[in-house]
């Protein structure tokens, strides 16, 4: 009886180490190509090598000084914080809706609304392109707008609906029954309580929208070229350190980003339930 | 006697009327449904104004385009059978045995999510370089006597999208198992299960939800990816959506990348209509 026990015991341990080993294996393969394009940015050498020689900040010097880069960065800045504002527009009142609603059609609804999560985003950039260009829009601004924010409203009413859901409907029954009438409930109890969900749902849709080259790879022109599309043609060309010190800085726009949510909402409203 | 709840039939204070959800609506009608149909009709248009299956025949007969088709479909399955080995045990270390350790690990998880795909795939052409550091560690090791050349080959491919998606599908797995009760599986063992058994007859049924939901998440996924395919496969792994890419950059034959697209919507469709059947499964279950 001792042994057995002592058996499971062991054999608790080695489970519990064999899966700890094979954690650490999937994280340095996780890790890895990330860690080596970071490395490799400093790199002071012309052609790609890891480990560097020496550390210089020559490459980035470089992406500061070429110009589609630069250009592209501030057009995929600017694109991703207006397709999330106009999917919080659109998202938001979408997602409130939908939550409380006891219509029966009101999960088709959700349904629809996230959609466009699961289509490939090749076809819809694809077929985007020719439908706009009918409509006069062509490869313009507002067309990369429009077709970022199509994919951004799922991620804003998602998130939203998650936080919302968790919020219960008591506080803004408590706010009806002191008498505050829908829009003061709205104004001063709704909309404080779903705030971190809209500030993380715009984030999210900011991330994806910084990193969307499926759709963004079709309206590209000298004004409207995104980071990840001027990437892509650049690394088609050329192989050198300059795409890894560009990488970084994206990077680090994301992880800025994440940082300031965290600080002001804590990472709670970011893992809202889907 | 029995006592019934009241039904609320009056609106949740505060909530909104269904009309809120109307611009939302009107906006993917006009700019996700209707360019979606658009490209549906314009792949079956012949000449003249006609319709035509003519590129559906093309594609579905001609032995390249079947074999790129039965391609897509097959890289799909492996890489998602590949994220499934590798994460339902990262997963269950998460739910089980992490701890106080499981922030870190979900930090760990979604870290690389925060990078762009063209980063990655860079990483690793750096990596597997025919003189990188893989080959020399490996060399180095005496595991290989020649530096192997794994770009430009299906293998790096499958490694790129595994390294893309297998968060998602730890993720699903973990929120299902975050749900199974831990007193079953002892009950089992207390009954003279081995862990094994335990394991194989109690948690792993339990988890197939999980597994199903992070299964068509990831099969989804990769149908629809090209950058991978593109930038480490070299032409090695031609795909539906890797094809539609060469279609509208090489040749603009609008019509037959038209019908190509809509195949592969045809598959998204699919996968959506069985996580919605999961969902509602799971939703009946309660």
């Amino acid at each position: 009886m001792n042994a057995r026990r002592a058996w499971r015991r062991f054999a608790r341990r080695a489970d519990f180490w064999g899966l700890l080993v094979f954690l650490v294996l999937f994280f340095v393969f996780m890790l890895a190509p990330i860690v080596v394009v970071v490395v490799v940015s400093f790199s002071d050498a012309s052609f790609i090598a890891f480990p560097i020689a020496r550390v210089s900040l020559r490459w980035y010097r470089r992406i500061w000084e070429y110009r589609p880069f630069m250009d592209s960065l501030i057009v995929s800045l600017e694109l991703a914080v207006a397709s999330a504002a106009c999917a919080a527009l659109l998202g938001v009142p979408a997602a409130l809706a939908l939550t409380r609603s006891r219509a029966r059609f009101a999960d088709a609804v959700s349904t629809f609304l996230l959609a466009p999560l699961s289509m490939p985003m090749i076809v819809l950039g694809f077929s985007l392109l020719y439908y706009l260009s009918w409509l006069g829009l062509g490869v313009s601004f507002l067309s990369l707008l429009l077709a970022h924010t199509v994919v951004s409203i799922p991620y804003v009413a998602r998130t939203v609906a998650g936080v919302y859901r968790g919020i219960g409907p008591d506080f803004e029954e408590a706010a009806a029954i002191l008498g505050a009438d829908r829009w003061r409930t709205f104004r001063y109890v709704t909309l404080p309580l779903i705030r971190p969900g809209i500030f993380a749902g715009s984030l999210f849709a900011i991330l994806i929208s910084l990193d969307n080259l499926p759709i963004s790879f079709f309206f590209g022109s000298a004004s409207t070229n995104t980071l990840p599309v001027v990437m892509l043609s650049y690394l088609q060309n050329q192989f050198d350190p300059a795409i890894a010190a560009i990488s970084t800085v994206q990077m680090l726009i994301a992880v800025a980003a994440l940082l300031v949510v965290e600080r002001v909402y804590g990472l709670a409203a970011m893992s809202a339930p889907s | 006697m029995r006592l019934r709840a009241i039904p609320r039939r009056r609106r949740a204070a505060g909530g909104l009327g269904l009309a809120w959800t109307l611009p939302a609506i009107l906006f993917l009608a006009l700019f996700f449904v209707l360019p979606l149909a658009d490209n549906a009709a314009g792949s079956l248009a012949g000449g003249g104004g006609r319709l035509s299956l003519g590129y559906y025949v093309k594609l579905l007969t001609d032995a390249y385009y079947v074999g790129v088709i039965l391609r897509t479909l097959g890289v799909s399955l492996l890489v998602t059978a590949i994220c499934l080995v590798i994460g339902y045990p990262i997963a269950y270390f998460l739910v089980r045995h992490a701890g106080r350790w499981s922030s870190l690990v979900i930090f760990l998880l979604i870290a690389p999510l925060l990078t762009s795909i063209i980063m990655r795939t860079f990483g690793w052409r750096v990596l597997f370089a025919r003189r990188g550091i893989v080959n020399l560690l490996l060399v180095d090791l005496g595991v290989i006597e020649r530096p192997l050349n794994v770009l430009q080959q299906p293998a790096s491919v499958i490694i790129g999208l595994v390294h893309v998606l297998v968060p998602f599908m730890v993720l699903s797995i973990a929120s299902v198992l975050q749900g199974i009760d831990r007193r079953l599986e002892e009950s089992a063992q207390v009954l003279g299960a081995s862990r094994w058994q335990s394991f194989l007859r109690i948690t792993l049924p339990l988890s197939l939800d999980g597994i199903g939901t992070g299964a068509i998440l990831v099969f989804m996924l990769t149908n629809g990816s090209f950058v991978t395919m593109l930038l480490l496969g070299g032409g090695s792994v031609v795909t539906l959506p890797l094809l539609i890419y060469q279609q509208f950059n090489l040749t603009q034959d609008v019509g037959f990348a038209s019908a190509m697209g809509n195949l592969l919507l045809v598959f998204a469709v699919g996968c959506l209509y069985l996580q919605l059947r999961l969902i509602k499964r799971k939703g009946a279950r309660g």
